[in-house]
């Protein structure tokens, strides 16, 4: 549990991976569970967007936005008190935790607009 | 060392006494057994331009075919041949290799080490490479060459379309030379994390240095995919193993998925070490620090990852729904955002500087316009219609060469030129140089340019002639005399490189204004690197101190001198720089060679279907690979227990977290990503494949199963505990428990063997029984090599080479448990718990 409070704190370097690696598991879990899910309980074609699964993916991306925000203003936070090795790393890690938000909102746009399986 | 540095009594002592402990042997077992980076880096070097040159010689073969139409100068089956071949030397033997000889010579000399943290491995990684390449370029000679492409899609390349070696050479070779990307992947990684000059802590690194870090945790990652595909290709055309094979069970596809899942990274790992060059030279070049030393990084670490997420942009015309396809469509527009830093925090550092046109800007000029535009065209083929449209034309040629030559070429020809006057200790010739570039940049533009045209007009890749009737005529002949004229300023560039060592001006100590840790050492530099091993406290250590030099060849910094006969480097903490531990090296030695040489007997005797022999070779390299082992921590030629050790700080073997663990959890990593590409395949087949056939009752014996997995989650909790005692210097009864640990894992693999013989598999008739027979010899290989490893620890406690003074090896061993005893169990329930309980069967 030490080992886990420590990486988890926003001055430590596992900071740096963290947004980029829950983007990764985002995407994996949304290509994944789509494949998954076309293959074993497909909607009815007219159904357009408005499906389940669309559903199902958009609320994953919303609580991954959710989590990816508020780690970036928590490092923003700690970035802003610290200085030297700690500072560089809570403001980059807080960057990458930004970019990473703003990749799951770009990649899961099209969620809204198209249809999950065809 | 070049005329300027006149070096004081003091520092010539000490360079004797280092030189004694550091230095190469001379003769043909110095050829055979030197482990030390910088030969091996240059070794590296060198060897990859003779591939360059081969890869070079096909292109012109290929653009002689395609000057004019209806040619016959090549056959079809040659110029299939051709053509695999340039993409394959091109890519795996030249692009990869060159630049991991770059960074195995220049990384070292950048953190303030002596040498990379394994230096054997950096030599078995060489031979590998060698052999490697050999092996595959020798099916060209044969004239029984891939023909498949460089990519060797399924079914082309299966059995039924490719019934001759080519593919087999292709699988096997690539295979060899990725052991060697590996090794320099771990290693360069552990080196850049572990080893880096006091007080370097991350945020004053090098940005070389956080590029190659970056690379070598993408081959780290990105390879084992394709090492897999290759693994289960092979295994379906020797044995029948149906992986790709539609009636079987098998789905062609997976072959696709598991090569893009490394061939998308690959370019990245291309291009990062290139960029890295380029953020090196910049700043130099324009005579200021690089404006956004944060934002760089931040580019970095999201190409890094992003770039694992764009693999089916090349797959876009295989049938994927239209949703998926928009993800990576808009992931692989996203992933030209940390490439647009990049290049803006360039730009920007130029224009706040003070820039000077010299040789290595030229390239990097050139490289900024030809990479711009090849990024460009990548975010068009991101784009799903449009990349239906060209899709397979010479377009997708012209962007892969825009975004390779430019990402790649020319910023290593940059390097080049700009660390030749290290290497050798003289300039290159600017006259010369300068010609090269502009042959190279206009002869490259005149092909590639015009190639975008030929492709939109249809022109589809990898045919060996066209009908005059088509209208590609005039594109390809002038694609040709580019080509041409490109080869001319190579040769231009070779000259230059050739004569500069006789005909060159003297260098002057950092020639170019450097600073950065390399430009204060001895040129050519020593094969210690450091005299006395310098503090870092700045980002631009020669600019802040730029006596630096002269004050490490003196001695005047940490640890001077070898009298102790041990090659020793600092081992420091990842995120501080503070010094932890002095880390001793092993020497010169034949071993790396001799295990290299045992894979090549692996590899031929795979191809030639001599499979006793390729046991055997198997077998040699096994025991060679654990006596190499044998020769650490408190062994008497490693550093055996003594008085004249250190204490503050200690040497790593007396610690509990030495190099050699971070070089474990590195491999780890790499087998990580192996067993979840693995995973893939069988989720992949199960859920997509058309004729998989799922048994009702899974086949293997679910109480032979659990008590394998008790018998090594016994054996793993058991071996944590004597870790944890042994770190508090209790050592009694060592020998014994880890002796019972080792019979243990004896007992988990030989449940689990008697669990395949029971299964009664059928590999050669379905997937399903093939991918579950890898599944269980993945899981038999490690137990079986945890079972041995914890067993020599038992013997080398008994000889007290292990214990509470020396208790760094068994925490290592220790991880490779762990991480058995993760798999397992995450297979088990794969392969053998959720088919039962999903009911899956028919």
């Amino acid at each position: 549990m030490t080992v886990l409070r420590r990486w988890w704190a926003p001055s430590h370097p596992a900071q740096l991976l963290l947004g980029l690696t829950l983007w990764s598991l985002w995407f994996v879990v949304l290509y994944g569970g789509l494949s998954v899910a076309c293959a074993l309980a497909p909607p009815r074609p007219g159904q357009g967007a408005f499906t389940a699964i669309n559903g199902g993916l958009a609320l994953l991306t919303l609580a991954t936005l959710a989590l990816l925000g508020w780690l970036a203003w928590r490092g923003l936070r700690a970035g802003g008190v610290s200085v030297g090795g700690s500072r560089f790393i809570a403001l980059t890690g807080a960057g990458l935790h930004l970019f990473s938000a703003a990749g799951v909102a770009f990649v899961g746009l099209p969620i809204v607009t198209l249809p999950p399986c065809l | 060392m070049s005329e300027t540095m006149r070096p004081s009594p003091e520092a010539e002592r000490l360079h004797r006494e280092m030189e004694a402990v550091w230095g190469n042997p001379r003769g043909w077992r110095g050829l055979f057994s030197v482990v030390n980076h910088s030969t091996l880096g240059l070794r590296f070097m060198a060897t990859g331009l003779v591939f360059f040159l081969l890869g070079g010689v096909l292109a012109m073969l290929v653009r002689t075919q395609l000057a004019l139409p209806d040619q016959a100068f090549m056959s079809p089956e040659i110029y299939a041949q051709v053509t695999t071949m340039h993409g394959t030397v091109m890519m795996f033997l030249f692009a990869i290799p060159m630049l991991e000889g770059l960074a195995i010579y220049l990384i070292p000399k950048m953190i303030g080490a002596r040498d990379l943290v394994c230096p054997r491995l950096t030599a078995f990684g060489y031979w590998c490479y060698l052999f490697g390449g050999i092996i595959l370029f020798a099916s060209l000679l044969l004239e029984m060459a891939p023909d498949s492409g460089w990519f060797m899609y399924t079914p082309l390349s299966s059995g039924e379309f490719s019934p001759g070696r080519g593919s087999d050479f292709w699988l096997l070779g690539i295979t060899f030379v990725e052991i060697s990307a590996l090794s320099a992947g771990v290693e360069l990684t552990v080196s850049i994390l572990r080893t880096r000059a006091p007080g370097m802590a991350l945020h004053r690194m090098p940005l070389f240095a956080w590029y190659i870090l970056a690379m070598a945790l993408m081959i780290v990652v990105g390879f084992p995919p394709l090492i897999l595909g290759s693994v289960l290709l092979e295994l379906e055309r020797a044995a029948g193993m149906p992986f790709f094979t539609v009636a079987g069970g098998g789905d062609p596809i997976l072959w696709q998925h598991l090569f893009w899942l490394f061939g998308h990274p690959e370019v990245y790992i291309i291009f990062l070490p290139a960029a890295g060059i380029v953020s090196t030279l910049i700043p130099v070049f324009a005579g200021r620090p690089i404006v956004g030393y944060g934002w760089v990084v931040a580019a970095i670490l999201i190409t890094g990852f992003i770039s694992f997420g764009l693999w089916v942009h090349h797959m876009f015309t295989v049938g994927i729904p239209q949703l998926a396809q928009a993800f990576f469509s808009a992931a692989s527009m996203l992933v030209a955002v940390p490439t647009a830093i990049q290049v803006f925090v360039w730009l920007a550092t130029l224009w706040l500087g003070k820039p000077r046109m010299s040789l290595p800007m030229l390239w990097v000029s050139g490289f900024l316009v030809i990479f711009v535009c090849g990024g460009l065209t990548g975010v068009m083929l991101a784009l799903v219609p449009f990349n239906w449209q060209v899709h397979d034309t010479h377009f997708v040629v012209a962007h892969l060469h825009y975004v390779l030559v430019g990402g790649m070429f020319f910023p290593l020809l940059a390097g080049v030129t700009y660390w030749l006057p290290l290497v050798t200790g003289r300039m290159p010739s600017e006259r010369l140089g300068r010609l090269g570039f502009w042959l190279t940049f206009l002869g490259f533009n005149l092909t590639f340019l015009i190639m975008h045209w030929t492709g939109l007009l249809g022109m589809p890749r990898r045919v060996y002639t066209y009908d005059s009737a088509m209208g590609w005529d005039l594109y390809n002949l002038i694609s040709s005399i580019g080509g041409f004229m490109m080869a001319a300023g190579v040769a231009v560039v070779l000259v230059d490189l050739l004569l500069h060592g006789r005909y060159g001006r003297s260098a002057p100590r950092n020639p170019w204004g450097a600073d950065t840790l390399e430009w204060s050492l001895a040129m050519p530099p020593a094969s210690y690197n450091f005299a006395s091993l310098p503090r870092v406290e700045g980002r631009h250590p020669l600019w802040e101190t730029p006596t630096l030099g002269d004050e490490i060849a003196r001695g005047e910094h940490a640890r001077p001198g070898a009298a102790h006969g041990r090659r020793e480097l600092l081992g420091s903490e990842a995120l501080t720089g503070r010094v932890r531990e002095v880390i001793h090296l092993p020497g010169n030695s034949l071993l790396p060679l001799y295990a290299a040489l045992c894979l090549a007997v692996v590899c031929v005797s795979l191809l030639a279907r001599l499979y006793p022999l390729a046991l055997l070779g198997l077998a040699g390299a096994g025991v060679l690979l654990l006596r190499w082992s044998w020769e650490n921590g408190g062994h008497r030629r490693a550093a055996p227990l003594g008085h004249d050790e250190p204490e503050a700080p200690p040497l790593h073997s007396r610690t509990a977290d030495g190099p050699g663990r971070w070089t474990m959890g590195v491999a780890l990593l790499a087998d990580g990503a192996f067993f979840l590409s693995l995973l893939f395949g069988w989720f992949y087949l199960w859920t997509v494949s058309p004729e998989w056939q799922m048994p009702s009752r899974s086949p293997l014996s679910l109480p032979l199963l659990l008590a394998s997995g008790a018998a090594l989650t016994l054996g793993t909790l058991w071996l944590e505990r004597r870790v944890a005692a042994l770190k508090r210097g209790r050592e009694a009864g060592l020998a014994l428990a880890l002796s019972a640990i080792a019979a243990l894992g004896g007992l988990h693999v030989a449940l689990l063997v008697m669990a395949l013989l029971g299964a009664g598999l059928a590999p050669t008739a379905t997937a399903h029984d093939a991918t579950l027979l890898v599944g269980l010899a993945y899981l038999l290989g490690h137990g079986g090599l945890a079972a041995v490893l914890a067993a020599l620890q038992a013997w080398r406690a008994g000889l007290g080479l292990v214990g509470a003074r020396l208790p760094f090896e068994p925490g290592v061993v220790a991880l490779l448990w762990r991480y058995q005893l993760g798999v397992y169990w995450i297979l088990a329930a794969a392969m053998a718990l959720l088919p039962r309980l999903t009911g899956a069967g028919p």
